[in-house]
């Protein structure tokens, strides 16, 4: 008995949801690949912000406001700042050179993330998810807020120790040796 | 004066190619199409192959990747637009008769995948950094998703992205503050020249 199939024929019934979520990931696959591929590589840093960017589209339409501006704020702003930072403080000749590796590598590449894509598909496909017919709380900021401070607290502790540490730990990774730095400045005035 | 002239090569070299992608994407996106109204399984049927239909999407999937290598084979084809449009149609096929989980999961593994060929192949150190900030937004989706489908009581998913989103910007400054150090060691943030540790 083979399955019977009906023609979609009004393309309204499609949820609006789902529309988004095709819009969004029109925007994001693009602009990931743009990352990894534009010849100038100060650009893909500002292509970075395009993927974080429909990234909080996401967020947004899976009612996660608070992270969605977190998103926007921590990752598109922040982390794509010194990025793109870094890259002025670095070698900027280097996009002229070749920047993706040698055939070799570029092969083992592609099978490692297209098997790895592969895996996850199947594995998600036959799973049965128990997905929950609930609503979400319009009100989910106040239960993370809830969460962090009761029965998150400690791990919230941790994560602000941690970037404290992480902080202190790249400034002085990053700061430059200071005998150096003072005879440089003593000889440039 | 060299770089001059590559550049021109590579851009006339993009517009010859601006045919092949055309056709590609306008073949790719009609057989989505049909795939996404149905009429594609109905003419399979009509054909005598409906038991096939089940296996439609698959279908669907590795013609698109056939198609996609096929035509950047072609010569001076423009693999990016090409790339691009083959990920997208290759996503929308294989998710669009699921449910909603499985395609906001499926889009975080294509992300994932996309970050993680990037690491491989990638020899500036700042874009291997960045395919790892696309790796973390992939999980924080999955987490997220989870969050809204599966425990949207308790919202637990999202309380883990708030952790892993603090560790991501811990990551990236001290990320970027070694790749700036051994810059300033090296002059340079080639990851084929960073065998300082190499025996």
């Amino acid at each position: 008995m083979p399955p019977q199939f009906e023609l979609l024929t009004n393309w309204a019934q499609t949820s609006v949801e789902g529309f988004m979520l095709y819009l969004l990931a029109a925007i994001a696959i693009p602009c990931a690949f743009l990352v990894l591929f534009d010849r100038v590589i100060i650009r893909s840093g500002f292509f970075l912000i395009g993927v974080f960017g429909a990234i909080c589209g996401l967020f947004l339409i899976l009612q996660a406001q608070f992270l969605a501006l977190a998103q926007l704020m921590i990752y598109a702003v922040g982390i794509t700042l010194v990025v793109v930072i870094a890259l002025m403080l670095t070698n900027p000749r280097l996009e002229q050179e070749r920047m993706v590796a040698g055939q070799k590598e570029r092969l083992g590449g592609l099978f490692v993330a297209a098997l790895f894509f592969l895996v996850i598909y199947c594995a998600l496909r036959s799973e049965s998810w128990p997905i929950s017919s609930l609503r979400m709380d319009p009100e989910n900021v106040k239960l993370i807020g809830i969460a962090l401070t009761t029965t998150y607290a400690l791990p919230f502790e941790f994560a602000s120790v941690l970037l404290l540490a992480a902080l202190m730990g790249a400034i002085l990774l990053a700061k430059a040796e200071p005998k150096e730095n003072l005879s440089d400045i003593s000889e440039g005035n | 004066m060299s770089d001059q002239v590559t550049n021109q090569v590579t851009k006339t070299s993009g517009k010859s190619s601006l045919p092949a992608s055309i056709a590609y994407a306008l073949v790719a996106i009609a057989i989505s199409t049909a795939f996404a109204s149905g009429h594609l399984a109905i003419w399979l049927q009509n054909f005598g192959l409906g038991n096939y239909a089940t296996y439609l999407e698959i279908l669907v999937f590795l013609v698109i990747v056939v198609l996609a290598a096929l035509a950047t084979a072609m010569p001076g084809a423009n693999r990016l637009t090409i790339i691009s449009i083959a990920a997208f149609t290759g996503f929308f096929a294989l998710t669009y008769n699921q449910e909603m989980l499985i395609k906001y999961l499926s889009l975080a593994a294509l992300l994932f995948s996309i970050g993680m060929y990037g690491m491989i192949v990638s020899r500036n150190a700042v874009r291997v950094l960045m395919s790892i900030e696309l790796m973390l937004n992939a999980v924080n989706l999955n987490l997220v998703a989870f969050a809204r489908y599966v425990d949207p009581v308790h919202v637990r998913g999202q309380v883990f992205a708030i952790f892993i989103l603090t560790v991501a910007a811990a990551e990236a400054a001290v990320g970027l503050a070694i790749v700036l150090a051994i810059y300033r060691n090296t002059t340079t943030v080639d990851m084929e020249k960073f065998n300082l540790l190499k025996w």
